[in-house]
């Protein structure tokens, strides 16, 4: 493996003074010149037709600039599916119907926010209820009321993956099992609630400040939307305060300030409450998961039957990828010789679900690392040992979906076992205590083109200068994963320079090249990554030129950029300074200036994506018998995550990880009164804080990724995944409950224990 | 909610009893404010008048005397409170209480009378309070009155205070030899949270037998509550484990639950049983090492 | 009736007319473009609001800003001696990569500031616990807790 000077480091991160200093700029903190200020109306019922909006009350409020409803905008209907416009199921501002709480009415723009607030008040909307439906199997009951008119039995879309010979292989297995599992609504809570500002210009085109995972996305659908050519639209990513999901597609208040800012001729801002965020914002998706299992009584297994039913809430958002892909972790981690897979993404009558850190494995490994807890207790195989006797291994085909390249799974389960001291743990009788174990697969960025793009999937521009320094653009989005510093890690690592050579722009649609599908599905690092090192690549091949030009070096020597130098390898004195050989490509070129596109798109890489990373991980809880208060004392994880590009950075993503995963085990939920979400405050929306956190400690497995950049795959989003299954089966060792619905709460474990006896 | 109203900062408590007594239904005290404001901006209490009552001076005093015992002025800080070497020394279970209120920002901002005065079930400094026999002092431009915190509180969001009053101070007795006191808490989903249940509880012992227990249980009912059946059974018996384990029963049964987002009716009926037998276990300890 | 106050931020006295139910967090960041300090939740359960008032953390966004007034009231931007100088709670927050998204940092520094302020060489414990009001979603807060170790053995 290469020995890299930069890459592989702790490098400190690119932004991390600017925000430590609180200067770092955020969507709300921008203050434009007569800015006003924008407040949503939403709807306070469920399901109901719209009979009348009068708005002629607030539009009267001193103060009040503008007042909008559905009947005032283009009756646009978008989402992310522009390749699938039947999946496109979205306005701006309702139109005729109203489908959850929450749902956006009206927008009043006005001189501060108490007036536009009190505008809200103004407004008289006259609503029709309908009967609503509020769970999956309501929603799917025969004569249920239809969330949209036009899809019958509310089901927006189903998927199907199929291979091997199900039905034989099920009569072939000594054991076979069939469980349910449900798993609950969680919100991604980033702390930035979001926050969008747009600005017209006199020559009628639009900058929107935002606070988004996808800013080439927001533009092109703000475009649609508004009637506009793309181009007329420049979309600009400020500091974004995380997003894991929540933040990547294109939102009413998006819409709504563009439209406002071109009506009124000032910039109008929108800020969320977090009660919104909480109680209408978007949400992992709930799903009911069942799940048919076959085995030998060695253990190997033979076939899955797997149908999940996703709870979508009242429209598409991101649920037809999240349908997918959950079925597609249904089948990772171990070899199923046959699989079935039927995915159902169901209308209700609630706040829309949609992507969010994980994109639907969270939910199915739930349920499949459950089930292979619950099968190796009645084999009586341990648990590890049944994922090693099936483990994925490199060079494994998923029919139809991928081949795996890299994977060092078996190591993953192999050190996990080692460092927790797992046989040993195991077998402890104490009382309340239990280790137990989950496991992860997940994807480096999708291969899909559901948005329908003519853009390469990832593109950078760098421009050199005859001062040494370089000139990083990209449209990858960095929203506090550290993508910024990777991606400069990266170029200095290529062009031999360091992180204070490189100038960086990013996320800037009319500034930086089309295009960058955004930050989601962990496509950055290896996506915008290989951007970079195409870019680099073409910088180098001109700068090896114009140096072996001048030391006249033999064709046969390898050239190479090393610590600021340009210089034939092994060679020092045959070579310049990074900065003379531009001067001298430039000169050579009679001025031009040294500027390259590089770009990165996945082609033959299957139907999901370029690299898979993997990983394990042990819980060790002990639970108090009396009250059913778990502790979470340690939890060791071992993963591959292929090439670590930034040490630091790999670590905070697998404690983040840790974080959401311990908040979705045991004290994460969006809990429901019909179409009302009861807890919308972070009192009772509870994530954990610092003195909730177990002991962590972790190892990366070596690997190294052939499709990805100096070897990197993805980090930091699948580890969300195996912590619920993993703290579920430690706290079965420990009491004798078995969680089959999360999340783990202190109730559920009472209950469970009594009912055993 | 669009939120609007007039705000004073008296610096005199007259000034304070002058302006309640002139707005009347109409004025909210202010004192650190988080309760308050979330409340004027649920629209669940609409004030023309908010008194803030900070300023007045003298009235976060916090202090202790070994014969009239602790007394806890208006303003006097939750973090201030825990942090009081006489709060420490001769009060832990208050100080343990006053740590499990809310989160530190919270505890430098809010105060303990404040969290009485917001009269919510799960108030955390009630339970002991009530149970170490604390009073409240009650003023208004017509005189004042004492108030023992067992009285104090009269359902969800309300207590004894009228229109026109003020809790100027609490006082809580000298501990007497030979007894302890003790605050238990837990919520089901983290250890910085709203408590789902509380216990708070007192106990003297004489010749190592139990001469008096109070038990106050917390959110398991429209106000603190005691647990007098539980109470019964201790009187008189010498402490045990399997004493404290009847009377954390007996507890469970007194209580009266709601189920909510935080918890279950029948959850904190069960977690209030094991939290009273625990914190009798540790009360009866500290009374035992006096 | 909007009351004329005197806001003494980070040493700098600010005039300032409120409307007494504005919060010192809507009066920090936008009548004085203080915007350092963040907006999280407006119920004062993040800790993104955080603010020194008299050398103690409070949620600026549960703080009125007529009951700041006087008072000696420390940001995010306060924190740093000069523009080229980091305080050691800042340095050791980037050093030990106790920030991601950042959101949370201004406060979580505060909260650091204030807990070091009282207590010098505090365990890792009491680390977790005084900075249990302040919520991180992404760090799973063990670089903060590393951070705020860090600082203590730099303030030394």
């Amino acid at each position: 493996m290469a020995a890299f000077d930069i890459v592989g480091k702790g490098v400190p991160r690119t932004d991390a003074r600017a925000k430590a200093t609180g200067s770092a700029t955020y969507t709300d903190d921008i203050k434009l010149p007569g800015m006003l200020h924008g407040r949503l109306l939403r709807s306070p019922v469920a399901h109901a037709r719209i009979l009348n909006i009068d708005t002629s009350r607030a539009k009267a409020l001193p103060g009040v600039k503008s007042v909008i409803t559905g009947a005032d905008i283009p009756p646009v209907r978008y989402g992310n599916w522009r390749l699938f416009p039947n999946l496109q199921d979205e306005y701006a501002l309702a139109r005729d119907k109203v489908r959850f709480i929450g749902d956006e009415v009206a927008a009043v723009a006005a001189v501060d926010r108490d007036t536009a607030e009190e505008a809200l008040g103004l407004i008289s909307v006259e609503y029709e209820e309908l009967p609503a439906v509020f769970d999956v199997d309501a929603a799917m009951r025969r004569g249920a009321p239809l969330v949209h008119d036009e899809v019958e039995g509310n089901v927006s879309l189903d998927r199907k993956i199929r291979y091997g010979d199900v039905e034989s292989a099920f009569k072939e297995a000594d054991y076979v099992r069939k469980d349910t599992f449900t798993v609950q609504a969680v919100s991604h809570a980033y702390l930035e609630p979001c926050s969008s500002v747009a600005q017209c210009d006199q020559d009628g085109r639009i900058t929107l400040w935002t606070s988004t995972q996808v800013p080439y996305i927001v533009q092109c659908l703000l475009a649609s939307t508004l009637k506009m050519r793309e181009n007329d639209i420049r979309v600009i990513k400020p500091t974004v305060g995380g997003g894991f999901g929540g933040k990547m597609e294109l939102r009413p208040w998006e819409f709504c300030a563009a439209f406002m800012a071109r009506s009124t001729g000032k910039p109008v801002k929108f800020t969320l409450t977090r009660r919104e965020e909480l109680a209408t914002g978007r949400r992992r998706h709930p799903m009911k998961l069942i799940s048919k299992v076959g085995f030998k009584k060695d253990g190997t297994l033979l076939a899955k039957d797997l149908k999940i039913l996703l709870d979508g809430g009242a429209y598409n958002a991101m649920g037809p990828t999240a349908t997918f892909l959950c079925g597609n972790f249904g089948a990772m981690l171990y070899r199923y010789p046959a699989y079935r897979f039927l995915g159902l993404h169901v209308y209700t009558n609630k706040p829309p679900a949609s992507a969010m850190r994980g994109f639907g494995a969270p939910q199915s490994l739930f349920a499949s690392e459950t089930q292979m807890n619950l099968a190796a207790e009645e084999l009586g195989i341990d648990p590890i040992d049944l994922r090693l006797k099936n483990a994925q291994v490199p060079g494994d085909e998923i029919p139809d979906v991928a081949t795996i390249s890299s994977c060092g799974f078996r190591e993953c389960l192999e050190n996990v076992a080692v460092m927790s001291d797992w046989k040993k743990k195991r077998k402890s009788k104490k009382k309340g205590y239990g280790v137990g174990i989950g496991c992860y697969s997940f994807i480096s960025g999708g291969v899909f083109n559901w948005f329908n793009t003519q853009y390469a999937f990832s593109t950078a521009e760098v421009r050199a200068f005859a001062d040494g320094t370089v000139h990083l653009l990209t449209m990858a989005s960095d929203i506090g994963q550290g993508s910024d510093t990777v991606l400069k890690q990266i170029l200095a690592e290529e062009l031999g320079l360091a992180m204070q050579d490189i100038r960086l722009t990013t996320a800037d649609t009319a500034m930086t090249p089309q295009a960058d599908l955004g930050t989601w599905g962990s496509r950055v690092t290896l996506m915008a990554g290989n951007a970079v090192i195409d870019a680099a690549r073409q910088i180098k091949e001109q700068l090896f030129g114009a140096v072996s030009a001048r030391f006249n070096l033999n064709v046969i020597y390898d050239l190479e950029c090393k610590g600021g130098r340009v210089q034939a390898v092994g060679k020092p004195e045959r070579g310049v300074s990074f900065g003379e050989a531009v001067a001298m490509v430039q000169k050579t070129n009679r001025g031009k200036a040294l500027v390259v596109r590089g770009s990165y798109t996945p082609r033959r890489k299957g139907l999901v994506t370029p690299a898979f990373s993997f990983g394990a991980q042990v819980a060790e809880v002990q639970v108090d018998q009396r009250t059913g208060l778990v502790d979470v004392k340690n939890m060791w994880t071992a993963h591959d995550c292929g090439t670590v590009i930034n040490s630091k950075s790999v670590e905070g993503q697998l404690e983040g990880s840790l974080h959401m995963g311990l908040g979705y085990a045991l004290s994460e939920q969006l809990v429901m009164d019909g179409g009302v979400t009861v807890n919308d405050t972070f009192l009772d929306y509870k994530i954990p804080t610092a003195l909730d956190m177990p002991h962590g400690v972790s190892a990366c497995v070596p690997t190294y990724e052939p499709e990805g950049p100096m070897g990197a795959k993805e980090a930091g989003e699948g580890m969300v995944s195996p912590t619920a299954p993993a703290i579920a089966d430690a706290v079965h060792r420990a009491t004798g409950y078995r969680c089959m619905d999360l999340p783990i709460t202190p109730e559920k474990i009472l209950s469970g224990m009594k009912n055993k006896g | 909610m669009i939120v609007r109203f007039e705000y004073f900062a008296p610096k005199s408590l007259d000034e304070v009893l002058r302006l309640l007594d002139e707005y009347g239904p109409d004025a909210c005290l202010l004192a650190g404010g988080t309760d308050l404001l979330l409340k004027i901006r649920a629209g669940a209490v609409t004030p023309t008048a908010v008194i803030a009552i900070k300023a007045v001076k003298g009235l976060d005093l916090i202090s202790f005397d070994t014969t009239k015992g602790l007394f806890i002025g208006a303003t006097a800080l939750l973090s201030d409170f825990a942090g009081h070497p006489a709060v420490t020394k001769h009060y832990p279970a208050l100080r343990d209480a006053a740590l499990a209120t809310a989160n530190v920002q919270v505890r430098n901002m809010g105060t303990v009378i404040g969290n009485l005065c917001n009269a919510s079930p799960c108030a955390d400094n009630a339970p002991t309070l009530i149970a170490m026999g604390g009073t409240a002092v009650v003023e208004s431009r017509n005189g004042g009155r004492c108030v023992p915190l067992e009285d104090f509180f009269k359902g969800p969001g309300q207590s004894v205070i009228g229109p026109g009053e003020i809790v100027t101070s609490v006082t809580v007795p000298v501990p007497p030899k030979g007894s302890g006191a003790s605050y238990l808490s837990l919520s089901q989903r983290s250890r910085v949270d709203m408590s789902a249940v509380g216990a708070g509880v007192f106990v003297r012992l004489e010749s190592s037998r139990i001469a008096q227990a109070s038990i106050v249980m917390g959110s398991v009912g429209p106000v603190p509550m005691r647990a007098s059946k539980a109470e019964a059974i201790l009187a008189g018996k010498r402490p045990s484990a399997a004493l404290f384990a009847r009377a954390g029963e007996a507890a469970a049964k007194e209580s009266k639950p709601i189920s909510d987002v935080r918890a279950s009716a029948s959850y904190r009926r069960q977690a209030v049983g094991v939290l009273v037998e625990r914190a009798l276990g540790e009360a009866a300890a500290r009374a035992k090492g006096d | 009736m909007k009351h004329v106050i005197e806001l003494k931020v980070n040493g700098d006295s600010y005039q300032v007319a409120v409307d007494p139910w504005r919060t010192l967090n809507e009066v920090l960041r936008e009548d004085l473009n203080l915007t350092g300090t963040k907006l999280g939740c407006g119920t004062g359960d993040c800790g993104a609001c955080t603010v020194l008032l008299d050398g103690r953390t409070v949620s600026s966004c549960l703080t009125l800003a007529v009951e700041a007034a006087g008072k000696d009231i420390r940001t995010v931007e306060g924190l740093a001696p000069s523009g080229e100088e980091l305080h050691p709670i800042q340095e050791a927050f980037i050093e030990e990569g106790a920030i991601q998204c950042g959101f949370c940092t201004a406060g979580m520094e505060l909260s650091a500031k204030y807990l070091l302020d009282r207590n010098p060489a505090p365990t890792e414990r009491e680390i977790r616990a005084s900075m249990s009001g302040n919520l991180c979603r992404c760090t799973g807060y063990d670089k903060i807790v590393a951070a705020v170790d860090a600082a203590a053995r730099k303030m030394k």
